[in-house]
């Protein structure tokens, strides 16, 4: 068990570095054992982050985004799986439907190691921020959403960055292995958000109760109530 | 003071011209393995042109087990556009007029297929046309039948009819791009001398597949008719009226003064 979780932790510094001959390694493998080495990373990387996350509305807030994030994670490229598959082979990437699954998984547990280690300096914000019923509380949760966003999105673009080169390598040409990246890393982000959206919160507007999920969780869009906004705003 | 030195001109040089890699003649590749139907779906997806060479050279796939997997693929897709608003009887009526709409489409297009093909220059039966114009469209919904899941994921997340509209038709446009690329390169590969001939088909396939929901509605929203026959539009103008009804019904949900009306 322990040899089981120390080679689990091994393999951490080769994936941030996106080492090809691992990478090709795992693409030879199972996708249990893909899923053995990426899904405990995914779990506690992004756990950890969406712990951080909910920290500043308390410990309950805490633990639901906690528990969220990873299962945003998966829920993403599980509803992603079939068309990011088809993609790759359709865009001539010479990649199966099932290597393009362990590709994504890969990538997302290196998303997961990115935010995992940033989660600290996220619990520190969360700390040192004003109370939920505070006047400055609005301030702080502007604050706090520009943040996470540009460190989720920051993550996610490095994470699937580091798998282009080794995508390069399967594709049959080199313009095959952009557009397959390409088309993953939009997909990903436009059902990614929407999966985020119905899980939400994570963070809580100030004022909000502490739910594990809103009760209108189902009555719009992520990408309706962006063209909303910018109505309100023009 | 020094005399001025005459400036030296360097004679023009030759253009050196690129260094272009020889192009690798065009190798016909075959289905490899068995006709079965996940066999023809791997090489659909993958290698779109050793199905064609297959059904033009060998003989040996014929396009109807292509219709029947489009047909199949495109019942699925309907059947989840057609969720849209829960158990309601769009859930049939949505297939039905989605096959209906894309086969009558696809129909209605095949001769100017084949005539702009010969002006292209591609010496090939009706028949190579037809398996062609099949294949293209397998590939549009096995695409879409991936695309299912995203699609189910905004049906039973959003009560935007026009939000609904617009993302079904983007990735339909998207998949379509994907099949009607399959379709120039065929017939580049085919030694097309004009695929400019295919473009402009591809454009007028197109303007129809969009047109076709229009005429066919309602297929996402409910309705007392199961076709609006009797009233004609073009799609541009049925969306802009979508969108101007939609926003009204946003300006009611939110009680907002409409625009236009209060002021």
């Amino acid at each position: 068990m322990f040899r089981k979780i120390s080679q689990l932790f091994s393999n951490i510094p080769a994936l941030c570095r996106g080492d090809r001959a691992l990478i090709d390694s795992w693409m030879e493998q199972s996708p249990t054992f893909v899923l053995s080495r990426t899904l405990p990373l995914i779990i506690l990387g992004c756990g950890s982050y969406g712990l951080s996350m909910g920290l500043w509305q308390g410990w309950e807030m805490a633990s639901y985004a906690g528990l969220k994030f990873p299962l945003v994670v998966i829920a993403t490229l599980a509803v992603n799986a079939m068309i990011n598959g088809m993609l790759a082979m359709v865009l001539g990437s010479g990649i199966s439907m099932r290597q393009s699954m362990q590709f994504l998984f890969t990538a997302f547990a290196i998303c997961a190691l990115i935010l995992g280690a940033l989660s600290p300096i996220t619990i520190g914000m969360a700390i040192q921020g004003p109370a939920a019923e505070s006047p400055d509380a609005k301030f702080f949760h502007s604050v706090t959403l520009l943040t996470h966003v540009f460190m989720i999105s920051y993550a996610g673009i490095v994470s699937h960055s580091m798998l282009l080169g080794a995508l390069r390598k399967y594709a049959t040409t080199r313009k095959a292995g952009m557009q397959t990246f390409i088309a993953w890393l939009l997909g990903n982000l436009f059902v990614g958000a929407q999966i985020g959206w119905i899980s939400r919160p994570f963070f809580g507007s100030p004022g909000s109760p502490i739910q594990f999920l809103r009760d209108d969780k189902f009555a719009s869009s992520f990408y309706e109530s962006i063209f909303r906004s910018l109505q309100n705003i023009f | 003071m020094q005399p001025e030195e005459p400036q030296y001109q360097y004679p023009p040089q030759p253009e050196s011209e690129p260094v272009r890699e020889p192009q690798k003649p065009y190798e016909k590749s075959y289905i490899e393995g068995d006709n079965s139907f996940s066999n023809i779906i791997n090489h659909l997806l993958k290698k779109p042109l050793s199905v064609i060479h297959t059904m033009d050279d060998k003989e040996d796939v014929r396009w109807m087990p292509i219709l029947a997997m489009t047909v199949f693929a495109l019942t699925l897709f309907g059947f989840i556009v057609g969720s849209f608003q829960g158990a309601t009887e769009q859930m049939w009526l949505a297939p039905m007029k989605i096959v209906g709409g894309v086969l009558f489409s696809s129909l209605i297009c095949l001769p100017s297929l084949y005539i702009f093909c010969c002006i292209g220059g591609l010496d090939k039966k009706f028949s190579t046309i037809l398996g062609i114009q099949s294949c293209t469209m397998a590939i549009t919904s096995l695409l879409l039948i991936g695309f299912s899941p995203v699609i189910w994921l905004f049906s039973s997340s959003s009560d935007s009819m026009s939000f609904f509209g617009f993302l079904c038709i983007s990735i339909w446009l998207l998949c379509l791009f994907m099949g009607l690329k399959f379709l120039t390169k065929t017939g580049k590969a085919f030694g097309m001398s004009h695929t400019r001939h295919l473009y402009l088909w591809a454009a007028i396939f197109t303007l129809v597949t969009l047109q076709m929901p229009t005429t066919l509605r309602p297929i996402i929203g409910q309705s007392d008719k199961i076709l609006e026959l009797d009233e004609k539009k073009f799609f541009i103008q049925h969306w802009a009226d979508e969108l101007d009804e939609q926003h009204v019904r946003n300006r009611a949900k939110t009680g907002r003064p409409q625009r236009g009306v209060d002021q």
